[in-house]
């Protein structure tokens, strides 16, 4: 499982690295009383790869994600994406965010909320292949709600068009934090099934954050398992299923065996007093 | 479909009859629904009021004898209305710019809000009461006291709300702008700015009110010399003049509750995507 990359999977992954974290240490709290929320954490995301990162609460997972955002800073070690430190490459506009809410601005109207990431820092814009909100709504099955307002659409839509804001600005890194943890089951399967879609012919780097083991084998290349107290990475997996997928990938032995192993892998982070 | 299902859709707006005296019907009722209660409520008010004043006459003016006085004198009451709606317009426009400039200053930074907020707590729980007078002694009978006045009691409320709404913003959004590199401006104009709009409004709700007592208050202390519906309150109050002090005191009620009801309808206006918007 470890070694099993097939070359249908990384056919569209080049080997170049997308975002690299290198031994990363992050704590929160005064000197000498400090709590480590990140310890030596490395890993890194091709360009155009899909990892997803999974573990126990308290693992710091949404920490190392505000980490590759550049919404906080680590004590020690280093983030790059396309080898520039990551001030540079928000700088840059090179990091597109999905939040776990779909943070939309309610005053706006939904093609408005999704050029919000043009409107601002306008200075990146130049030589970069922004894509028209319409166009990019309409791919996402939106086009009749381009010109709504956010309370007018259901939680799925929303989540929709936080997505189609962060791929709007056509950045080179896309996170993803839980973004479907809100939404009821029926709907997420139906979110997780657009957004695959999507980024099958779009294909970016991505770090995904989630809870949902399915999920993250049915998107991910890799899967990367973290342990809490303190959070590190305690195995990384490949996800060894041809691409494109579909739903019917759920129904196949290699997507079950695969579960089984993650979920065995997740169990053992998991201390003694922490298994649910 | 059984009648109650029916009725349950109607009432959920589901289905729309095309009769348009139905429509007429239901909406006569949904007006009455919510406007009889507090009309009954005034009703009774003014009943019990009309059989007090009638049973002390050196108290309380009777309602017919407090309205046929505004009736009988519109221009004088129109005069000095004018003056207290110009010290409201100018004094509260002033103090509510203030407080929104000042609250955007702390928001931005941090350290003027810690510099400031003591100096700005210790103004606030001085009576306005107490200022008045001494604001008379430095700058006259004249109109700058009354605007001073009026501005000061509307400023902190519409500090202290505008400072909570400018802070308040949503964090996810707010971590998306930074993710884009967006600058402080941005931020302001794409996030804060608008995001702090319903705490404005709430600010706005307590100025509003507030601003009439500030204008009645400074005329009080300066009564005697500029015209304004407090200056006259006081004077006919002197005077025992029962009939014309408590039709100042309804028309300074009177304004209050207008300004409180425009303030509604811009709401509305501004306001319409917030969940609280009505």
């Amino acid at each position: 499982m470890q070694s099993g990359i097939s070359s249908a999977a990384t056919q569209l992954v080049s080997e170049e690295v997308g975002v690299e974290v290198s031994h990363v240490t992050k704590g929160f709290g005064p000197e000498g009383a400090k709590l480590v929320v990140l310890n030596d954490v490395s890993f890194s995301i091709k360009r155009g790869e899909f990892v997803s990162v999974i573990g126990p609460s308290g693992c710091g997972k949404s920490t190392l994600l505000r980490l590759v955002a550049g919404l906080t800073e680590a004590d020690h070690g280093t983030v790059t994406v396309h080898g520039e430190a990551i001030r540079t490459a928000t700088r840059h506009k090179s990091v597109g965010l999905v939040p776990q809410s779909p943070a939309l601005l309610p005053w706006r109207t939904v093609h408005d909320n999704v050029s919000l990431p043009i409107r601002v820092n306008s200075k990146a814009n130049v030589d970069r292949r922004l894509r028209d909100p319409r166009q990019i709504l309409s791919s996402f099955g939106l086009g009749h709600a381009v010109d709504k307002y956010p309370f007018q659409l259901s939680g799925g839509m929303q989540q929709r068009v936080a997505i189609a804001r962060a791929f709007v600005f056509d950045p080179m890194v896309l996170l993803m934090d839980e973004p479907f943890s809100a939404l009821d089951e029926m709907n997420r399967d139906q979110q997780r099934m657009g957004l695959l879609e999507f980024w099958q012919s779009n294909r970016k780097s991505v770090m995904f954050v989630t809870h949902s083991v399915p999920e993250a084998i049915i998107l991910s290349d890799r899967i990367v398992v973290m342990a809490a107290h303190p959070g590190r990475i305690a195995e990384i997996i490949d996800v060894d299923l041809p691409r494109p997928r579909d739903e019917n990938v759920y129904a196949t032995d290699a997507f079950r065996d695969l579960e089984g192993y993650v979920r065995n892998s997740l169990k053992s982070v998991m201390a003694p007093g922490q298994a649910a | 479909m059984s009648n109650s299902e029916l009725q349950s859709r109607a009432s959920a707006g589901v289905i729309a009859p095309g009769s348009a005296s139905m429509n007429w019907v239901r909406s006569a009722k949904s007006h009455l629904a919510a406007w009889g209660p507090p009309i009954v409520t005034f009703a009774i008010v003014a009943v019990i009021w009309q059989l007090l004043a009638l049973g002390n006459p050196y108290v309380l003016p009777t309602l017919d004898a407090v309205g046929s006085n505004i009736v009988s004198n519109p221009g004088m009451y129109w005069q000095n209305f004018l003056v207290t709606a110009q010290e409201i317009a100018i004094g509260a426009g002033a103090g509510i710019l203030a407080g929104f400039v000042l609250a955007v200053l702390m928001a931005e930074l941090p350290i003027l809000e810690r510099a400031m907020m003591p100096l700005m707590v210790t103004i606030m729980v001085t009576p306005v009461v107490a200022i008045a007078p001494a604001l008379v002694v430095a700058f006259g009978f004249g109109m700058a006291p009354k605007y001073i006045v009026t501005g000061l009691v509307v400023f902190f409320p519409m500090l202290v709300n505008s400072l909570a709404g400018l802070k308040s913003v949503d964090a996810r959004a707010h971590d998306v702008l930074k993710t884009l590199h967006a600058s402080r401006w941005e931020i302001f104009r794409e996030l804060r700015f608008p995001g702090s709009m319903p705490f404005f409004f709430a600010g706005l709700r307590i100025a509003f009110p507030l601003s009439v007592v500030g204008a009645a208050v400074a005329e009080f202390a300066a009564a005697g010399q500029q015209a304004g519906l407090g200056s006259l309150l006081t004077i006919a109050a002197a005077q025992a003049n029962l009939p014309v002090t408590w039709a100042c005191i309804a028309l300074l009620c009177l304004t209050g509750v207008l300004l409180v009801a425009v303030l509604a309808v811009i709401r509305r206006y501004v306001l319409w995507w917030s969940e609280d918007g009505a």
